[in-house]
């Protein structure tokens, strides 16, 4: 019943026109730096914060926990100079050339009352973490002193256990396991189909709200089924999506190749010239300490595994034809996007909550929550990706979400088709929900 | 003569709205066939029905002997009374695409739109955007859009809507030169001067309803010379007291007069002369214009 090659002409059409628009290679190439920018920024930020140095008068009454608090850190912890008074500390403090003054009172330690931090509201509560977590440390280190505890205990409360990280592959062999990283991945990865389900659907929607105004659909629906007409917009548009995803997992999988060889060449380069400095100094007889080799195995974890682009490609077609369907018929009820907001709503939930629920998924990957998510049609899409990156999923549970996934499109495409066949030609009053109801009734 | 479109009782309902009401007619191979009616009559729907774009709710439409099906699509080059093209795309992309989708092959639908964009001197704007042409241009990429495929059947909705008078000229030419080739020709205007000029057979719709079709002359005939054209120099007033007639136009030295029941052409001639030089007195069949408003009124009253 359907034409296959009017579908593959308008497939054609529409993927060749979107490929060739300045917009698709800006986006393309743009996208990949954008992202490395932003990496870089946090990173930047993550340094830089450290790099900051916060001051902070400490006002000790007991007299006790001055001096092993600028151990800790001297350049954050100042004392308080012989005649400054409080209202001077203050007045600093508002002028900006200091953060704040810790105050001890004198039963801070006989009685336990708090110690109060007065600041000017830079910091953060990072910062306010960082103090506690150092007045705790001292505390516990004077309660132990005067408590004449041993040494032996005392490196007990020092003591910080390792806890390495390691993954069983499907092979059944440990691999060394960044959870950090995974989360962080999976997280990624659902903004990445997130943004994709999204962005194309609403270029899908607005190119059928364009032919819906410029009133080319009449010429195309005497040559070819509505239902031709949408699935050729949904495959051709999906197409552009896939290509631009392939050139961007591309990218990255170059980039991830070749970053241990590259890293490993400049390393020896270093290496060389700090070898060649060391054997210049031999004469004075000292030992250089030279590493012979620095592990990149860790690079191996930003690695991406074949089958997983084939799951994401997979979970992302599905989703996105579902979807885009909807997006497609929503685009033909009304006549401009404006319109079109009361229906999106209903749409968008749906993928705000996979979308949100994603960031607990990469935390808890084997919850409750994260299993329905992962296997619910709606959210599936987004969350069983994800689920894949962070812990390892079985393949039936894979298989059963694929197929909830297919069937649900398949459902959503028939009543998408049917609210866009008789949407396209209507114009005029935007149609109600009860109206649309009745567009999918009609045979 | 073979029959080209065969619609028979054709009803189309949305919602509770009766759009189209128990309708026939035929078309035959190589005329020229008007729809008439008022905005609103039906005539968009049953344009799109034939073109299978909808389908009836009742009755059955055939082209060519067949069914409407994709197939008949393919013999059909359809104008839409709202033109449209994509704005963003080249005129030659654009062309291509529109005629492949009418099932034209690659090489086929090239030849036929280098052939079509000589004929109206436009091959230099095939790499232009639709968004650069103007509108003349446009409605001229329209057409060839239309008649690309080379198509049996040519289904105009309101071709010269919108049209400034070169395009319109051309368009009318063109008609009658694929009429000449044999082709058929359905249209839907509300232009009269038009349909009389051009069409074979016609169709009147008023709210859904066939209210009077058959071949233009016959129409025109059955009515009788029963309108009276008058040239004069002098006062109008007189025609103010004519009874029994009805006058459909009149301006400050023409009157076109529509005898109704009991009034006598040779009376009118009497009351004119008295009061004005008469140019011109002549005994004629009532205009299209006339027939169309007077059977639209009707079919209103008897509702």
């Amino acid at each position: 019943m359907i034409n296959s090659s009017k579908i593959w002409l308008i497939i054609k059409r529409e993927y060749s026109t979107r490929v060739q628009t300045k917009s698709f290679l800006l986006s393309t190439f743009l996208t990949p730096l954008l992202i490395l920018g932003f990496m870089g920024f946090i990173i930047f930020m993550t340094v830089s914060d450290n790099e900051a140095p916060k001051q902070v008068v400490v006002i000790d009454e007991t007299g006790r926990l001055l001096e092993p608090l600028t151990q800790l850190n001297v350049t954050r912890y100042l004392p308080i100079t012989a005649n400054q008074s409080i209202d001077e500390i203050r007045d600093l403090i508002m002028a900006d050339e200091l953060d704040g003054y810790v105050l001890f009172e004198r039963s801070f330690l006989s009685e336990g009352t708090p110690a109060t931090f007065v600041h000017n509201g830079a910091g953060g509560i990072t910062f306010f973490e960082s103090l506690r977590s150092d007045i705790r440390d001292v505390t516990r280190q004077i309660r132990l002193e005067d408590n004449e505890v041993s040494e032996a205990i005392i490196a007990i409360f020092d003591e910080r256990p390792a806890l390495e990280n390691r993954r069983m592959n499907e092979e059944g062999v440990d691999e060394q396991n960044n959870a950090f990283l995974g989360s962080i991945g999976g997280i990624l990865i659902g903004v990445f189909i997130f943004i994709g389900l999204f962005g194309y659907g609403a270029i899908l929607m607005r190119s059928v709200i364009e032919e819906k105004t410029s009133r080319i659909v009449e010429i195309i629906t005497s040559s070819v089924k509505p239902i031709e007409l949408m699935l050729g917009k949904l495959l051709g548009v999906c197409l552009v999506a896939l290509t631009q995803f392939s050139l961007w997992i591309a990218t990255y999988a170059g980039v991830t190749i070749l970053a241990a060889p590259v890293a490993q060449f400049f390393i020896n380069q270093q290496m060389g010239d700090f070898q060649n400095s060391v054997s210049a100094l031999d004469a004075t007889g000292e030992v250089a300490n030279v590493p012979s080799d620095i592990d990149l195995s860790f690079l191996e974890q930003f690695s991406i595994d074949p089958l997983f682009v084939l799951y994401f490609f997979v979970f992302f077609v599905l989703g996105f034809l579902m979807y885009s369907s909807i997006f497609a018929a929503i685009g033909a009820a009304v006549d401009s996007e404006q319109d079109s907001q009361q229906f999106m709503t209903p749409v968008m939930l749906p993928i705000l909550l996979g979308y949100m629920l994603n960031f607990r998924i990469a935390e808890a990957p084997d919850s409750t929550l994260a299993i329905v998510a992962s296997l619910f049609p709606l959210t599936s899409p987004i969350n069983m990706v994800t689920r894949m990156l962070v812990s390892n999923v079985t393949f039936w549970e894979v298989l059963l979400s694929i197929l909830l996934l297919i069937l649900s499109l398949i459902g959503m495409l028939l009543i998408a088709a049917r609210i866009y066949r008789t949407g396209i030609l209507m114009y005029g009053k935007k149609p109600t929900f009860k109206e649309l109801y009745k567009w999918i009734r009609q045979a | 003569m073979s029959l080209v479109i065969d619609v028979q009782n054709v009803s189309k309902h949305f919602g509770k709205a009766t759009a189209v009401n128990q309708v026939s007619f035929r078309v035959e191979k190589g005329q020229i066939f008007g729809l008439l009616g008022p905005n609103g009559a039906g005539k968009t729907t049953t344009i799109r029905m034939i073109n299978h774009i909808l389908n009836p709710d009742t009755g059955s439409i055939s082209i060519l002997g067949e069914p409407a099906s994709p197939k008949s699509q393919e013999r059909i080059g359809y104008l839409p009374e709202e033109r449209g093209l994509y704005k963003k795309m080249k005129v030659f992309d654009q062309l291509m695409y529109l005629a492949q989708l009418k099932g034209l092959s690659h090489q086929a639908a090239k030849n036929a739109i280098d052939f079509w964009l000589d004929r109206f001197e436009a091959s230099t704007w095939k790499k232009k955007e639709i968004s650069e042409l103007s509108k003349g241009m446009s409605q001229k990429i329209q057409f060839i859009a239309t008649v690309a495929h080379d198509p049996e059947i040519y289904i105009f909705d309101e071709p010269f809507s919108g049209l400034d008078p070169i395009n319109s000229e051309m368009l009318k030419d063109v008609i009658l030169e694929e009429k000449k080739r044999g082709k058929t020709i359905l249209f839907s205007t509300h232009r009269m001067e038009q349909v009389e000029q051009m069409c074979d057979d016609i169709c009147l719709f008023n709210q859904g309803q066939v209210v009077l079709q058959g071949n233009l002359r016959s129409i025109k005939q059955s009515f009788g010379n029963n309108t009276v054209l008058l040239d004069f120099v002098g006062d109008s007033e007189f025609l103010n007291e004519l009874k029994g007639v009805r006058i459909n136009n009149r301006s400050t030295n023409f009157a076109e007069i529509r005898l109704l029941e009991g009034a006598s052409a040779q009376n009118i001639l009497q009351v004119a002369i008295a009061q004005a030089e008469i140019q011109r007195f002549e005994i004629v069949q009532p205009s299209l214009q006339d027939i169309f408003i007077s059977t639209v009124n009707d079919t209103k009253v008897t509702d």
